[in-house]
């Protein structure tokens, strides 16, 4: 079981070199498609429910694809992928960065500590941290609130960026 | 240092030295910034699984959401940048016009 998220953390590491390392914003984007679905299953090797789901398909499913449509507008005919030499540095920069650090840092590990959620033997309906998100809605409703105003408010100051003719950010148009 | 938070702790370095040294494209320093708050959900959610404090779970899903706002506060100025000046490109916010 140690090994199955030794490679996805592996995974994590391989995913977040791509998107760091890449100029354009294709590849990069698919660093991160890899990086939300092998995160999503490192959550699940520790014994989460409803957050790995969160991460998958809140994440994923919600924010990266509107990066995705995003991505339309750096449109270039020759996007560079991983085989450009400038790309190809950084990838190899950022590798070597992360084995020094994982070498010196990670020396002699102690071990995965800390356990799974699930420790108790039983298959469980209602996971642990289920009843955590829960708590939101219960005692944390204010910060619910707050929450969603803050997501309101951030919908007008969208439509306030992209208005256009001479009082938004959009002076072309 | 477990092998955990030393993944999450590199995730987080990485996409600030992604943010840090982003070289042509606005949107791809955006896609920096949403690596540092998946590495920031990641730990917050093992914080939570690990240490079993299940209380905690609240806070990956606000961080979410508040990185939602910023993510799309950010695509936002993408597409301003875009209909201003043309594309997205670095190089070419260097005037101060609008």
């Amino acid at each position: 079981m140690s090994y199955l998220v030794c490679v996805l953390l592996f995974g994590l590491m391989v995913g977040s070199v791509g998107v760091a390392s890449n100029r354009s914003p294709y590849f990069a984007a698919m660093g991160l498609v890899m990086v939300s679905g092998v995160g999503c299953g490192v959550l699940i090797c520790f014994g989460g429910s409803f957050l790995p789901l969160v991460f998958f398909l809140i994440y994923l499913g919600g924010m990266m694809v509107v990066f995705a449509f995003s991505a339309a507008l750096s449109a270039e005919p020759y996007p560079y992928g991983w085989g450009n030499r400038s790309v190809k540095m950084y990838v190899a920069a950022y590798v070597l960065g992360v084995g020094c650090a994982w070498k010196v840092l990670l020396g002699k590990w102690s071990g995965f500590w800390g356990g799974n959620l699930d420790e108790s033997g039983e298959l469980l309906v209602l996971r642990g941290d289920m009843m955590g998100v829960a708590a939101m809605h219960d005692v944390g409703g204010w910060m619910l609130v707050l929450g969603g105003l803050g997501l309101l408010l951030t919908l007008f100051v969208v439509l306030e960026l992209v208005r256009g003719v001479s009082r938004g950010g959009l002076r072309t148009v | 240092m477990t092998p955990i938070q030393m993944t999450f702790s590199t995730m987080f370095l990485l996409g600030l030295m992604g943010l840090t040294f982003h070289r042509t494209h606005l949107l791809s320093a955006l896609l920096c910034l949403e690596t540092l708050m998946l590495s920031l959900f990641l730990a917050t959610s093992l914080w939570a699984l690990q240490l079993s404090t299940i209380n905690i779970a609240c806070v990956p899903m606000l961080l979410l959401a508040f990185s939602a706002c910023e993510a799309s506060s950010g695509l936002a100025l993408v597409v301003a940048t875009a209909g201003t000046h043309g594309s997205d490109h670095m190089q070419n916010l260097n005037l101060l016009q609008c």
